[in-house]
């Protein structure tokens, strides 16, 4: 069975400037399954979310590679419809439109994508936010975001994103504004979700505890490429990539044993109109040699489903 | 044991909401009876949820909003009591961290005209005096002399944070309120600046207090932590016996919620639900809608901060609070 969805050498660029966010990136994901993507700000998370959903911004197009999206267990009606993505962001409360009730928002979005309208459309509405954990729902339906905690907006996003009935869920550091204990809610719910309609997630996060909760696997992102991709626990447990162990090893944590503060990565992210030759990571890494500068390395395999773009992997 | 720096006691700002023009107003008291002392050199956290009155006590603390009641001292002399003129030379001992720090600079000005305009509009150095001072604070964070002429717009989230810092402690003040200081940053970036500030406290003499909801972050960085809900603190002590053992229910719920790195513990119910309740009773405890071990007494008796091991804490029930499952011992 083919992937659900499958990202090939994708090259997203600013045609303006000449710039190549993304290069050459592969991704794959299966049914139900959860991958996360973790790296700096600026590495391209957003933009590769962006393109999956095919919803650029202005002024940035895919320039190369391919993304297909198969889903040939939908329907069982012989021909497979093209599945839907659906994507949730970070600032839940600047992403919805302040003017609109929180009913306009979902009942237009299910006439969209269910052809729903009226009563009907007030029901599945209703039926979603009880769902996504908010009570009172009939009176919350003619709430305005405003009205509403950050947290809860995140849930009336993700109400709106079910509305699609999506077969992949991007959430685009859904809890990266959020409390802790509401970030433990909303993960904990976009979990149950999963589980419960099949779809696959796609979670982006800077912060590796969050990817930790949710994926299965995850992949490393610098510079508009992924440098390490592996199974959840081969990472965090046996990162190849130097830079995979950096980010592990600036990871805080609350276990009182651990005293040591988190140790910085060296230097900083390079622009994108600046990338050092070769290895983008070699001016920061521990582990650089001279070939390190000569050419980008190539993914190389590490264990099952594990592969790292590195030509001296941490070997445990 | 050092006579206190600064000294809070039941401090609380109340501000009067109005939903529309003719709705009636109500009070909403976001600092509630809040005691604090802070020594010289000495590092507190403040935590809690958004909403809990955090930035409200951190402004209050530096006299940049006047209570509702209650009072601040700095070395002994109340916020209320201090002449015009010797404010001006309280801001030049304090300064704020502001919690958007990236948006802090002025775009118009290089990094270098900004940290030194600190020093001259105190009027402790000519511009070329300013200027060397400048340069040796951004030496002191990380940052060389080379970028003083450089504009934020050039610069990464970090480098622009520590240029905020920079600022900040130019005037070597002995306190600094840092409201949300790295929440905004990568976590490699945070990881920077808490080896920066660490650094810099062992070499000032300099007493913080850092406001974060980011508890991985704080523990590398005071001493003491309180928790606040609903403007109040409801268990404050030192802070390893706090992470070690916390005795509040509410401090349990947020540590527990912090996502772990082991790959193992998944899928992992969340410990409180709901948010923060503003619309709470005048009576009782606060946090009885959200906790797990409320019994009728909560409803009816509101808790006081008592002693508890070396710390205090606001609960009827902090003898029943269950240790944190350790990390380690649970994979084992
Ligand atoms: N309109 C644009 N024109 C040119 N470059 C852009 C544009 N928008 C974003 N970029 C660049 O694309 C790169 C990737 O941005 P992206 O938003 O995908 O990063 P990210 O990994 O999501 O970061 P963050 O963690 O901060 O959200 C960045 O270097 C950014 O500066
Ligand atoms: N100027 C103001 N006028 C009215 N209400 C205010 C004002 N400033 C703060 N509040 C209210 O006081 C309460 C505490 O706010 P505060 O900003 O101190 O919380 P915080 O803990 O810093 O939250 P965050 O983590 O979101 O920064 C909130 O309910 C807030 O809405
Ligand atoms: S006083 Fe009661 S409701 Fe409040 S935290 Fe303690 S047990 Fe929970
Ligand atoms: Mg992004
Ligand atoms: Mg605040």
């Amino acid at each position: 069975m083919s992937h659900l969805l499958a990202v090939r050498g994708l090259v997203v660029q600013a045609p303006a400037r000449g710039l190549k966010i993304i290069d050459g990136i592969d991704l794959s994901l299966d049914r139900g399954e959860t991958l996360g993507l973790v790296g700096e700000s600026g590495c391209g998370k957003s933009m590769t979310c962006y393109a999956i959903a095919g919803a650029l911004p202005r002024g940035i197009a895919r320039t190369g590679g391919s993304i297909t999206l198969q889903d040939d267990a939908d329907g069982g009606t012989g021909s497979p419809a093209k599945p839907s993505v659906a994507m949730i962001f970070q600032d839940p409360t600047s992403s919805l439109n302040p003017v609109h009730t929180i009913g306009h928002y979902l009942e237009s979005a299910l006439y969209r994508h269910q052809g729903l309208r009226g009563n009907d459309a007030r029901l599945e509405a209703m039926r979603l936010l009880e769902r996504v954990g908010i009570d009172r729902a009939k009176s919350r339906l003619r709430a305005y975001p405003h009205q509403f905690s950050g947290g809860m907006n995140q849930r009336v996003m993700i109400a709106h994103a079910l509305a699609a009935k999506p077969r992949l869920l991007i959430a685009d550091e859904p809890t990266t504004a959020l409390d802790v204990t509401t970030q433990a809610q909303i993960l904990y719910l976009l979990e149950e979700l999963r589980a419960e309609t099949g779809m696959a997630l796609l979670i982006v996060s800077h912060d590796l505890g969050v990817i930790a909760r949710l994926a299965d696997r995850a992949a490393v992102m610098y510079c508009g490429k992924i440098v390490e991709t592996a199974p959840i626990g081969a990472l965090l447990e046996r990162p190849a990539h130097p830079y995979a162990r950096a980010l592990i090893d600036c990871m805080p944590t609350i276990d009182p044993d651990d005293l040591e503060p988190p140790t910085p990565i060296a230097g900083s992210v390079p622009l994108l109109d600046n990338l050092p030759a070769g290895c983008h990571f070699h001016p920061r890494c521990d582990r650089g040699g001279r070939d390190c500068v000569s050419a980008y390395p190539a993914p190389a395999r590490i264990g099952p489903g594990h592969a790292a773009s590195c030509y001296h992997p941490v070997r445990p | 044991m050092n006579p206190p720096l600064l000294q809070a006691r039941g401090l609380q700002k109340t501000f009067r909401l109005r939903s529309g023009p003719l709705a009636r107003s109500v009070d909403h008291v976001a600092v509630d009876a809040i005691d604090l002392d802070l020594a010289p050199r000495e590092r507190i956290g403040i935590v809690g949820e958004s909403g809990s009155g955090k930035s409200t006590l951190g402004r209050l603390l530096l006299g940049l909003t006047p209570p509702s009641a209650g009072e601040v001292r700095f070395d002994g002399v109340a916020h209320a009591d201090r002449r015009p003129g010797d404010w001006k030379a309280f801001r030049r001992q304090t300064s704020l961290v502001q919690q958007n720090p990236l948006s802090a600079l002025n775009p118009q000005m290089t990094i270098g005209q900004q940290v030194a305009e600190a020093v001259w509009v105190h009027r402790l150095a000519d511009r070329h005096g300013a200027r060397d001072q400048a340069a040796a604070m951004l030496e002191k964070v990380g940052l060389s002399a080379e970028l003083m002429d450089r504009f934020p717009h050039q610069m990464s989230g970090g480098q622009r944070q520590r240029v905020v810092i920079a600022r900040a402690l130019v005037l070597s003040p002995r306190l600094v309120v840092f409201d949300e200081a790295v929440s905004a940053l990568d976590v490699s970036v945070q990881a920077q600046v808490v080896a920066i500030l660490r650094s810099l406290w062992q070499q000032l003499d300099l007493a913080y207090v850092f406001i974060t909801h980011d508890l991985r972050i704080v523990r590398h960085l005071v001493d003491r932590i309180a928790v606040l809900y609903l403007g109040r603190v409801v268990e404050t002590g030192d802070i390893r016996s706090v992470y070690a053992r916390p005795r509040h229910p509410y401090t349990r719920a947020l540590l527990s919620s912090v996502p772990s790195l082991d790959p193992r513990v998944r899928n992992v119910a969340p410990p409180v639900q709901g948010d923060l309740d503003p619309g709470k009773a005048a009576r009782g405890c606060a946090f009885r809608s959200r906790c797990p071990l409320a019994i009728e007494r909560c409803a009816s008796e509101t808790p006081r901060l008592r002693r508890i091991d070396q710390g205090h804490v606001a609960c009827h029930r902090a003898e029943d609070v269950r240790p944190l499952p350790m990390a380690t011992a649970e994979v084992a």
